[in-house]
C-alpha cells in the first residue's frame, strides 16, 4: 500500500473508531427507551445512523447497510492477497443470510417472511437469493446451494443436518466452522508480519469459538469427546489442539473451566452457565479487537479489528432495538443481547 | 445523421377495476405504454389490485422455469391476446405446476444421491486399486476382530489432520498409504468396543469406507467387481429416474403448454403489480406513449374496454425530463451501432441520439486508420459470412471494410503493396507530418461537433446557465477556439499578441467564474476546486485533441507492419516468401484490424460522448406480452 493509502486509511479509520459505541454505553443503552435510545445512537456516532423509530425493519438494514459502506470504504485501499483477506471476511454477512434461508426453508417460513429478514449486500452477495428463495423445499434449495462458492459448507452442514435432525445450533455452528476454516485459510497468504498481527486478534475469536462450541458439543448435545473435538475449527491464541484434547476429555463443565489455560480460567472462575461464559469470552476477544483496533501500528490488524467491533455493535443494537420495539422488559432483552451486556 | 428519441406524452387512465386487466391487454397488444410509477401525489388511491394477481403469477412463473428446464423441445407461442387469464386460472395451474415440482425435484434428488454414490464408490475403487500394491489379505477386513476394528477407506485431506488428533481420543490411529488430487487414502484402527463413537467421528469427517462382502474370498479383483457392480446399480437408477422425469415431463407436456401460454397471457397484468393504483372500483394507471399513437391507444381501449373510462395525455414537464424513457427511433442499418452507444449509456429523453453522428464517424476514422483495399475486401467479405447468424456485425464489418477500401484507395495500398495501385492522394508513408497535422484538425473539427452537442443538449434540458458559462459550454467552445487560433499563430506566424490572450482569458474568466458560483466549499477548498477543475478543463481539451493523433499513428503503423513482413518474407525463397505475405497480411487483418476497431471505439467513447452525452437515460420498456 502506498504511503498515501495508508495516511488515507489511518485516518478513515480513526475516525470510524471515533464513532464506535463503548461497551459501557452500549450497556446503558439496555436501560434506555427507544426514542433517548436511538437519539443517543445519533450523537455519538455524529449523526452516522439517520434512525427512525416508526420502521423497525428499516432500522436494522441500515445499520446493516451502513456498516457494509464503512467496511467497503476501509478495504478500497487493499489489494492483493489483503484485499482477497477483506472481501472473505464480508462474507460473513452473507453467512448471516445463509443461515436465515436454510433455517426459513426448514421451518417452511414463506419466502417473502424470509426475504424481510436477509441482508441486501449489493456488490457483496454472492448467493443467488431470488432463486433460492423461489425454491419449494429445503432439499431443493440446498441442491442449489451446492452449485454456490458455499457448496463445500453447504454439503457439511447438510450431512450435520441428516445426522443430528433438526438443530439450529449444530446447524450454524457448523457454517460458522467452514467459514472460519476458509478466514484462517485466507489468512495464510498475508505477509508474515500482518499474519502474526492479525493472528492475535482473530486467535482470541478463535479461541471463543471453540471453547463454546467444545463445552456445547460435550455437555448440552452429549457428544463423544473425539467428536466434539473434530466439529472445532482452527485453534486460536490460547488454547492449541493439545488444550481442546484436553478439556474434551472432561466429564463435566467445572472440570473443564478448571482445565482451561489462563487467562480463562481465570475470567470463567465463577461462572458455570455455557451462555453466560459465552458473554464472558465475548466481551474478552473483543477487548483484544479493541486494543488492537487503537494501539496497533498495523493497518490490516486495526482494521480487522474495526471489522469485528463492529459487527458486534450492529448486532447489539439490533438485537436491542428489536427487543424495545416488541415490548420487552430490561431484564430479558439483558439476556437476549447476551454478549457484551 | 443526428436523431432525436420520439416525442412522448404523459398517458393516464382512469378506469373502473374490472377492465384493468383488458386494458393491460390492449397496451401490451400495441407495445405502446412505458408504465409510471405513481407518485406520492396520489395518497387517495392507496391499493394496488394487480398485486395478488402478480403474487401468484410469480409462483408460477418460477415452477414453470423450473420445470421448463427439463423440457427438451420449446413450447409454441399461441397466445390469445383477447382472453383474460384470471386469478382462479393462475392458482389452479399454480397448484398443478407445484404437485409436479415435487416429483421431479424428488427424482432430481434421487439423482444427485446416486450421483454422490457413484463418486464415493470411485473413490474406493481408486484406494482398492492402491491397497492391491500392499501383501494384505483383504479377507481380514471383513472378519473383525473381536478386539480390532480396522477400516479401510479415503476422506478430504483438509479433514485429516483433525481427524487424526480426534481418533486419538477416541485411541485409534489412522495411516496414510496413498494420497491424490486432495484425497487421502487411509487405515484406521483401534479398539472395537469404541466402534460405534468412530464411525459417527469418520462420517463426519467425509470419510468413505470399503466394505467388503459377504462372498469375498481375499481377492482384490473380486472386489473390484463388487465396486463396478455398485457403479452400475447406480447408474442403472440415474437412467431409470432420468426417464421417469422424462414421462413425468411428457405426460404434462399439455399441462405445460398452457402454463407456458397463460403466463404469456397473463405478464402485462401482472407487470402492473407496483403500478396500477386504486381505490374502491376505481382504478389509475399512467404510463409514457410515442405521441405519434395516441389515437391508435384510444381506439384499442375504446374497442377492448367494457365500461367507461378516461383517458387523457400530457406533455412532460420539464422537471420531468429525467424519468421520461428515450425511444430512439429504429432504422436497420443504425441499429448495431445503436446497440454500441447503449453499451455507453441510454440517450436522455430530450438528448440527441449520436448513433448516426457514431456510425458516420468510426467508419471514416477505421478506413483512415486501416486503408487498405485488399485488407478492408477482405473484412467485409469475411462479414458477409457471419449475416446469418450476426447480422448487426456484418452491417458494422461491411461498412468498416468498405471504408477501409475506400482510403485504400486515397492511399493506393493493396495488401500492404505501397507502389501497385496508384495513389488518389499519397501514402501516410510520403508526408508523416502532413498525415499528422491532418489527424489533429479531424480530432479538432470531432471535439467541436462534441462541444455544439453538448451546448445543444444543456439547452434542451433547460440548462441554460451551463449552456452559456460552463466548460462544456459556449465559454468552453470559445476558449478550445481561441486555444487553437493562438497554437496555430504561433506555429505559424511565431507571434502570441495581447489579442490571443484575450481570446483566451475572456472565456477561462467565464468558465472559472461559473465553477465558482457552483461551488458551495469554504474559501480554500473553493479556491483549490476552481484551479484544479479550471487546469483539467484545458489540459482535457489539448490531450483531447492529441488524442487523435493515433488516427494518423495507425496508418503509418498500417504500413510499417506490411513492411516488416516484406521485409522478412524477403529473405526467403519463393515459397517461403509467398507464405510469409499471405500469413503476414492475415495477421495484419487480425491484430491490427481488432485494435483499431477498438481505438476507434476509445476515441468516440472517451473523446466524443463524454463531452456531450450524459447516457443516463431510460429505456423504454412497454407493456408486452414477451419479456
Amino acid at each position: 500500500m502506498s504511503g498515501f493509502s495508508s495516511l488515507y486509511l489511518d485516518t478513515r479509520l480513526t475516525i470510524l473508531a471515533g464513532r464506535l459505541i463503548s461497551f459501557e454505553r452500549l450497556i446503558e443503552f439496555i436501560s434506555l427507551d427507544l426514542e433517548p435510545l436511538l437519539s443517543q445512537v445519533r450523537q455519538i456516532t455524529g449523526y452516522h445512523y439517520d434512525l427512525d423509530a416508526s420502521d423497525s425493519n428499516r432500522i436494522e438494514i441500515q445499520l446493516t447497510n451502513r456498516a457494509l459502506d464503512d467496511f467497503l470504504v476501509l478495504i478500497r485501499p487493499f489489494s492483493g492477497s489483503e484485499r482477497r483477506f477483506f472481501n472473505f471476511a464480508v462474507r460473513w454477512f452473507e453467512l448471516v443470510n445463509l443461515k436465515v434461508l436454510i433455517r426459513g426453508k426448514f421451518n417452511g417460513i414463506e419466502s417473502s417472511r424470509i426475504q424481510e429478514q436477509l441482508i441486501d449486500l449489493r456488490g457483496f452477495a454472492d448467493l443467488p437469493v431470488r432463486k433460492l428463495l423461489e425454491t419449494d423445499d429445503p432439499y431443493e434449495m440446498l441442491r442449489l446451494l451446492e452449485t454456490t462458492a458455499y457448496g463445500g459448507i453447504v454439503r457439511h452442514a447438510r450431512r450435520m443436518y441428516e445426522e443430528h435432525g433438526n438443530d439450529l445450533f449444530l446447524l450454524d455452528a457448523t457454517i460458522d466452522r467452514g467459514f472460519f476454516i476458509d478466514l484462517h485459510y485466507h489468512a495464510r497468504f498475508l505477509l508474515e508480519e500482518d499474519m502474526e498481527n492479525i493472528g492475535r486478534v482473530l486467535g482470541g475469536l478463535l479461541d471463543r469459538l471453540n471453547l463454546l462450541w467444545l463445552l456445547r458439543y460435550r455437555f448440552s448435545y452429549g457428544l463423544s469427546a473425539a467428536k466434539s473435538f473434530y466439529l472445532l475449527t482452527k485453534t486460536g491464541n490460547r488454547l492449541h489442539s493439545a488444550d481442546l484434547m484436553r478439556l474434551a476429555r472432561t466429564d463435566s463443565i467445572e472440570e473443564a473451566v478448571a482445565a482451561l489455560p489462563e487467562p480463562y480460567r481465570h475470567l470463567l472462575a465463577n461462572v458455570s452457565v455455557i451462555s453466560d461464559m459465552e458473554t464472558v469470552m465475548e466481551y474478552y476477544s473483543l477487548s483484544i479487537a479493541a486494543r488492537a483496533l487503537h494501539r496497533q501500528p498495523n493497518l490490516l490488524t486495526r482494521t480487522f479489528s474495526y471489522f469485528l467491533l463492529r459487527e458486534a455493535e450492529v448486532r447489539f443494537l439490533q438485537a436491542l432495538i428489536k427487543g424495545k420495539l416488541l415490548g420487552f422488559d430490561t431484564d430479558l432483552i439483558s439476556r437476549a443481547v447476551g454478549a457484551l451486556a | 445523421m443526428l436523431s432525436m428519441p420520439l416525442t412522448m406524452k404523459k398517458a393516464s387512465l382512469y378506469m373502473v377495476d374490472v377492465d384493468a386487466q383488458a386494458a393491460a391487454m390492449a397496451l401490451a397488444r400495441l407495445a405502446v405504454m412505458h408504465p409510471l410509477e405513481a407518485g406520492d401525489d396520489d395518497q387517495a388511491l392507496d391499493a394496488y389490485p394487480a398485486a395478488p394477481y402478480y403474487a401468484v403469477y410469480h409462483d408460477l412463473d418460477a415452477r414453470f422455469g423450473k420445470i421448463s428446464g427439463f423440457v427438451r423441445s420449446p413450447f409454441e407461442a399461441t397466445v390469445d391476446s383477447t382472453v383474460l387469464v384470471t386469478l382462479d386460472q393462475l392458482r389452479d395451474l399454480d397448484g398443478q405446476l407445484k404437485k409436479l415440482w415435487a416429483r421431479v425435484s424428488a427424482l432430481e434428488e434421487r439423482i444427485r444421491e446416486q450421483n454422490e454414490r457413484i463418486s464415493a464408490v470411485r473413490l474406493l475403487a481408486n484406494s482398492l486399486q492402491k491397497f492391491t500394491s500392499l501383501d494384505l489379505d483383504l479377507g481380514r477386513l471383513r472378519r473383525q476382530g473381536r478386539f480390532l476394528r480396522i477400516a479401510v477407506g479415503s476422506l478430504p485431506s483438509e479433514n485429516f489432520y483433525q481427524l487424526k488428533r480426534a481418533l486419538s481420543l477416541a485411541h485409534f490411529m489412522i495411516k496414510t498409504f496413498y494420497t491424490s488430487e486432495g484425497i487421502e487414502h487411509v487405515v484406521v484402527f483401534g479398539p472395537s468396543q469404541q466402534r460405534d463413537v468412530v464411525q459417527d467421528l469418520l462420517n463426519s469427517a467425509d470419510f468413505r469406507g470399503l466394505t467388503i462382502p459377504e462372498e469375498f474370498s481375499g481377492s482384490p479383483v473380486e472386489l473390484q467387481a463388487d465396486l463396478n457392480r455398485q457403479t452400475g446399480q447406480a447408474e442403472n437408477r440415474i437412467r431409470e429416474a432420468e426417464q421417469e422425469l422424462s414421462s413425468l415431463i411428457d405426460d404434462h407436456r399439455q399441462t405445460l403448454q398452457s402454463a407456458h401460454d397463460l403466463l404469456l397471457q397473463a405478464r402485462p397484468y401482472a407487470s402492473l403489480a407496483t403500478v396500477l393504483r386504486g381505490k374502491g372500483g376505481l382504478v389509475f394507471l399512467q404510463g409514457w406513449v410515442p405521441a405519434g399513437r395516441v389515437d391508435e391507444i384510444r381506439q384499442q381501449l375504446e374497442q377492448y374496454l367494457n365500461f367507461a373510462f378516461h383517458l387523457e395525455f400530457s406533455d412532460p414537464e420539464r422537471q420531468e425530463f429525467d424519468s421520461v424513457p428515450s425511444l430512439l427511433q429504429q432504422s436497420r442499418l443504425l441499429k448495431p451501432f445503436q446497440g454500441l452507444v447503449k453499451t455507453f449509456g441510454i440517450p436522455g429523453y430530450r438528448e440527441v441520439d449520436p448513433s448516426g453522428l457514431f456510425a458516420l464517424s468510426y467508419v471514416i476514422m477505421f478506413g483512415m486508420m486501416f486503408g487498405d483495399i485488399g485488407h478492408g475486401a477482405v473484412i467485409a467479405c469475411a462479414s458477409l459470412i457471419l449475416w446469418r447468424r450476426y447480422p448487426g456485425a456484418t452491417i458494422v464489418g461491411v461498412l468498416a471494410g468498405s471504408s477501409s477500401t475506400v482510403f485504400g484507395f486515397v492511399y493506393g495500398s493493396l495488401f500492404g503493396y505501397e507502389h501497385v495501385v496508384p495513389a488518389l492522394w499519397m501514402s501516410p508513408m510520403n508526408d508523416p507530418v502532413q498525415v499528422l497535422l491532418l489527424a489533429v484538425l479531424w480530432g479538432a473539427g470531432f471535439i467541436l461537433v462534441a462541444n455544439l452537442l453538448a451546448i445543444r443538449n444543456f439547452i434542451a434540458a433547460g440548462r441554460i446557465h451551463e449552456a452559456v458559462h460552463s466548460g462544456k459550454g459556449v465559454a468552453g467552445l470559445l476558449l478550445y477556439l481561441a486555444a487553437f487560433y493562438a497554437a496555430y499563430q504561433v506555429a505559424v506566424h511565431g507571434r502570441f499578441s495581447w489579442l490571443e490572450g484575450l481570446m483566451i482569458v475572456l472565456p477561462l474568466g467565464m468558465i472559472v467564474n461559473f465553477q465558482w458560483r457552483q461551488s458551495s466549499a469554504g474559501l480554500a477548498e473553493r479556491i483549490l476546486v476552481v484551479f484544479i477543475e479550471g487546469l483539467e478543463h484545458v489540459i482535457s481539451n489539448v490531450s483531447g485533441t492529441l488524442s487523435f493523433l493515433r488516427v494518423a499513428a495507425f496508418s503509418l503503423n498500417h504500413i510499417a507492419l506490411a513492411a516488416a513482413v516484406f521485409a522478412i518474407a524477403g529473405m526467403l525463397d519463393s515459397f517461403g516468401h509467398g507464405v510469409t505475405v499471405v500469413l503476414g497480411n492475415v495477421f495484419i487483418i487480425l491484430l491490427e484490424g481488432a485494435i483499431v476497431a477498438i481505438q476507434c471505439l476509445r476515441l468516440e467513447y472517451y473523446e466524443g460522448f463524454s463531452r456531450f452525452f450524459s447516457g443516463k437515460g431510460k429505456a423504454f420498456e412497454p407493456l408486452r406480452f414477451e419479456s
